[in-house]
């Protein structure tokens, strides 16, 4: 076993054993995976482009007792578990007076968790994978029809060198976890870090704060074993005792086990984890649909004409039926502005989906549009149209397609309750601020 | 091998034995110390040999980083100077206050003949002189053979200067985020503008403007680390805040081409120095894990000198923190400063369909490609009429900050928006029904981008420019009559907002007024505003009118919780 060098250290408080007896139940089952399910989702990890995912889902680990969402009524009965295990381990044990050595090791783990936990999602934002670049039917949606969640992703993917930033940050605060003496700079860079994020979350309406929160427990618990230390040090001026326990490894089969496990973790967490999330980068971020759209015609058409079932309809804002503008993205996406009301897909959490149909991050929190995912039949040219959002799952449209030039198509077919609808649709030379500005520069002047 | 056990407290209380600390690890430049302090009672003032001598090379560096930090730290313009003794401190605004925490470097001003770098080239050659400067210094001291032991004292002071000046800076901008005025909760005209017509910068800061809450909470993060460094004891706690905030903001900046990455990389640089003075002792605890003992030094005060530094203090926690707070309250409330102040018509409020839209009487039915129709239509709570128009205009690309006084340049909802978009600023004679309505846009001669958040202070200079029709306030469009009924924009919002440079800064923009606005005088007619017409002559003296009906235009962001301004 090991043994520990603790002499220097004073015997703990009656009440610093008893708090650390709650800490070590409570934090360790909170660490600590305890369900078969992430040991099975662990041994048949996808080694090829789906390693990031899984690994990602996998670093996202919380013990739950009330469904799959993570919720502070999972802490409570945590707690509560703890609160009842310390009340047994203080009964049966009463000799020790300090747990130095339990300490270091309940350290070990939070620091390990910590670390995968900010890893995961630091390699996403430093190769920009988690807020792309907006879509074209995201540019030309109103401010206003995007819920605050989404705003603050579309904000952030405008700019991948700043999300780079972030996650350079993210992922270093990360790395200084993996050693004890660089441990109190990391939680110097994660607890802001990690603060922040659970604001935006309570802020902008995310579904992660819960999450988000639990990692800054244990970036908090792993702070205050160098907090006093750095209180006394740059506060106090005083002369500042370093931390003096370090775990001595008699036997070279922990030496070399304890090697071993550390360079598996750095080899699968960081390592592989961060060449695949490339990988991913260079491949095509997961956020969007992947299949290509109709050759050439991505972009935004104006509907010059548009009738349903027969009857001819002129522009209107405010009428239901009619069809606005449309957009054609690059991939098999056909978004339609009309004024019928849009139930929204309000999904705030990160999830990475393989299959396209699953992809509903172009969708997700936006209004005033209506996303269709379709199929070309080129020889027929018919376009068959299937809503994209999960609340209307039977709607679909068959569209005959006709090319008019470089810029017109025309459409015509059944629509989504069988009438027969007809729109001629012509692709605007639409010149977008957010790029025209960019070229421009701030004190540029510009006409648009 | 077995640590002896030297704990802070046994040294404390002289229970280490010399012994147990000689079998300990050669811990410490100041070990000897250590335990002469341990087995005494701490002195007040040290000047023992704690503090030990310093290398040349350590010296050198000093000398030439001390007069580079009070080079930048130390206002060096006149203006500011003239700002902070002509402050009417009974009628203050928040933005004297602001002015007197906000300036940077500026030795070079505008000269051509100095690099920019993006406007980095200040710094260096700010750095350029003082090493010059500093290498003349050591000669001196060289010459005469009067080298000092250390600069301790000196170092002190300098840390002082740079708490101060990076406390007070950062409070000054902490405030209009912690009453959310910085970056506004967007104007309905913006809500109903594409994403994609937007600037970078423009969606950055409406980012924070959509969750007031959070700008709260940034506001606190940046006025808590200034509080923090105006403490010696809490300063690496303020300084480690200061620079992650602001070294974020900087990339921001950069990013989204916000235009204050200068300013901000200013509190990184300073944060910055005030953290080297820890490195070393951190390094040695944390990495090395040894026995650190601190060597700080600091000078005692006594009589005058006590109430002196008592007094300075309290002056500087009292004005930058408890009345920039009010003041900046009463910002908030009545005045915000990005958005205007005057309340709008009440009956016009609202997202408008436009039903009808006739030009010297020939209707124009709506299609989304004309170029001369209205679209939408918007009136916001305050007087702005927004409405759309597939034309291309020229653009106003400034993130719409600086301290405009008039309503009519308050242009947040104007600045880094495109995609038809036209607003205007109105006066209404409530008693006739007409608005006198004038656009906000303006051009401003390619010096368009500088009234932003990175304005310095207010150059005098620069308002004597930019005034060319002095002494003719306005050409008299509107009717003396109804402009008796409109009555002066000053007195329009609450008496204890008022302030004397609210007063006089409406004068001075009023005859900065060059009679270019396009303007357009609209009489309005309806009942309960769910139906409103317009009649009259637009911008280009065509007659027309407008019928415009209220939508319920629900939105997928959520409302505001915390408005700013009273309307």
């Amino acid at each position: 076993m090991t043994k520990a060098e603790s002499t220097s250290q004073p015997t703990w408080t009656k009440g610093e054993v008893l708090a650390f007896r709650f800490a070590f139940i409570y934090f360790l089952i909170q660490a600590v995976p305890l369900s078969g399910r992430f040991y099975y989702d662990l041994l048949t990890i996808d080694w090829g482009a789906s390693y990031y995912r899984d690994l990602f889902r996998l670093s996202h680990y919380a013990p739950h007792f009330f469904g799959p969402t993570d919720t502070f009524a999972d802490w409570a009965v945590v707690a509560l578990i703890s609160a009842v295990g310390t009340v047994i381990w203080t009964i049966r044990d009463t000799k020790r007076t300090d747990y130095t050595a339990l300490q270091y090791w309940l350290r070990v783990v939070l620091r390990y968790r910590l670390a995968i936990g900010v890893i995961a999602y630091g390699f996403i934002k430093l190769f920009p994978l988690q807020d792309p670049l907006p879509s074209i039917s995201n540019l030309n949606t109103p401010y206003g029809d995007f819920t605050a969640w989404k705003l603050f992703s579309l904000s952030l993917g405008i700019v991948p060198s700043y999300e780079s930033f972030l996650g350079l940050v993210e992922t270093l605060g990360g790395l200084l976890l993996l050693n004890r003496k660089t441990t109190a700079i990391g939680t110097l860079v994660v607890i802001p870090f990690l603060g922040n994020i659970f604001v935006s979350n309570l802020a902008y309406e995310g579904g992660e704060y819960v999450y988000s929160f639990l990692l800054i427990t244990f970036a908090l618990f792993l702070f205050a074993f160098d907090a006093i230390r750095l209180f006394r040090l740059v506060s106090l001026e005083q002369p500042t005792l370093p931390n003096r326990f370090r775990p001595v490894f008699s036997e070279q089969w922990q030496r070399y086990g304890r090697l071993a496990l550390k360079s598996a973790f750095i080899f699968f967490a960081v390592v592989v984890y961060g060449y695949k999330t490339y990988a991913a980068y260079k491949t095509g971020p997961y956020q969007f649909p992947q299949s290509p759209g109709l050759a050439g015609a991505a972009g935004l058409y104006d509907v010059a004409e548009f009738s349903v079932a027969g009857k001819a309809i002129p522009y209107a804002n405010t009428d239901p039926v009619r069809w606005q503008d449309v957009v054609f993205e690059t991939w098999n996406t056909i978004s339609i502005r009309s004024n019928r009301p849009v139930k929204l897909v309000t999904d705030n959490t990160e999830q990475m989906y393989t299959a396209d149909a699953d992809r509903t991050y172009e969708l997700a929190g936006s209004a005033s549009r209506h996303y269709y995912s379709y199929q070309v039949d080129s020889v027929q040219h018919v376009l068959t149209l299937k809503n994209r959002n999960p609340n209307y799952p039977n709607e679909t449209l068959t569209l005959h397609y006709e090319r008019l030039g470089a810029t017109g198509i025309v459409l015509s077919g059944r629509n989504e309750n069988r009438d027969s609808v007809y729109a001629v649709l012509n692709r605007l030379d639409k010149k977008y601020l957010l790029n025209e500005a960019a070229k421009a520069g701030r004190r540029g002047t510009l006409k648009l | 091998m077995a640590f002896p056990n030297i704990n802070p407290e046994r040294l404390d209380l002289g229970l280490v034995s010399p012994e147990e600390l000689a079998e300990a690890n050669p811990v410490n430049r100041a070990f000897d110390t250590a335990n002469a302090r341990a087995q005494s009672k701490p002195l007040p003032t040290e000047k023992s040999n704690r503090h030990q001598n310093w290398t040349t090379g350590q010296k050198i560096s000093f000398r030439i980083a001390f007069l580079f930090f009070i080079a930048i730290s130390l206002p060096t313009g006149a203006s500011w100077y003239k700002n902070v003794f002509s402050l009417d401190w009974l009628h203050l605004h928040y933005r004297d206050l602001y002015d007197v925490a906000r300036f940077q470097p500026n030795i070079l001003g505008r000269a051509k003949w100095w690099p920019a770098w993006m406007g980095y080239g200040e710094w260096v050659f700010i750095l350029l002189v003082a090493a010059g400067l500093g290498l003349v210094w050591t000669a001196v001291v060289r010459w005469r053979k009067t080298e000092p032991r250390n600069y301790n004292l000196l170092y002190y002071w300098l840390r002082v200067v740079v708490r101060y000046r990076a406390g007070i800076g950062i409070i000054g901008f902490g405030f209009t985020k912690l009453m959310p005025t910085q970056l506004p909760y967007p104007s309905l005209g913006l809500l109903n503008t594409n994403f994609g017509d937007l600037t970078a910068q423009k969606i950055y800061w409406l980012s924070i403007g959509i969750v007031p809450w959070y700008e709260v909470f940034a506001g606190v993060v940046e006025v808590l680390a200034g509080a923090l460094l105006f403490f010696r004891a809490t300063t690496f706690w303020g300084a480690v805040l200061l620079f992650g905030a602001l070294a974020d903001i900087v990339y921001v900046n950069l990013a989204y081409d916000g235009g204050v990455h200068g300013y901000s990389s200013y509190f990184v640089l300073l944060a910055g120095f005030l953290l080297v003075y820890y490195v070393r002792d951190l390094y040695n605890l944390l990495i090395r894990e040894r026995l650190t003992v601190p060597v700080h030094f600091y000078p005692t005060f006594r009589g005058w000198q006590q109430v002196a530094r008592i007094g300075l203090k309290s002056a500087t926690i009292g004005i930058f923190l408890v009345l920039l707070f009010w003041i900046q309250y009463l910002n908030f409330r009545y005045d915000p400063y990005k958005q205007p102040a005057q309340k709008g018509v009440r009956e016009l409020r609202g997202n408008y369909q436009v039903s009808e839209f006739r030009v010297n009487n020939k209707v124009i039915p709506y299609t989304p490609l004309d170029s001369i129709r209205w679209q939408q239509a918007t009136f916001e709570n305050w007087s702005t009429l927004t409405f759309k128009v597939n034309r291309a205009v020229p653009l106003d690309l400034s993130n719409g900050g600086g301290s405009p006084m008039r309503d009519i340049n308050r242009t947040f909802e104007l600045t880094g928006v495109a995609g038809g978009q036209r607003v205007f600023y109105y006066d209404a004679d409530s008693v006739n029904h007409v608005l006198y309505l004038q656009d906000k846009y303006r051009s401003f001669d390619g010096r368009r981008g500088e009234g932003g958040e990175g304005e310095g202070s207010p150059s005098p200079k620069r308002n004597k420019e930019k005034t060319r029709s002095k002494g003719n306030p306005t050409d008299n469009w509107i009717p003396t009559t109804a402009q008796a009924r409109i009555g002066p924009e000053d007195a329009k919002i609450e008496a204890i907002a008022r302030t004397t440079r609210r007063t006089k800064g409406i004068q001075s923009e009023a005859r900065q007024e060059d009679g270019k606005r396009k303007r357009m005088i609209l009489h309005y007619q309806t009942t309960d505003g769910s139906h409103v017409v317009l009649t009259g002559i637009d911008e280009n003296k065509d007659s027309i009118r407008v019928v415009l009906d209220r939508i319920n235009r629900p939105y997928a962001l959520s409302e505001s919780t915390l408005n700013a301004g009273t309307y």
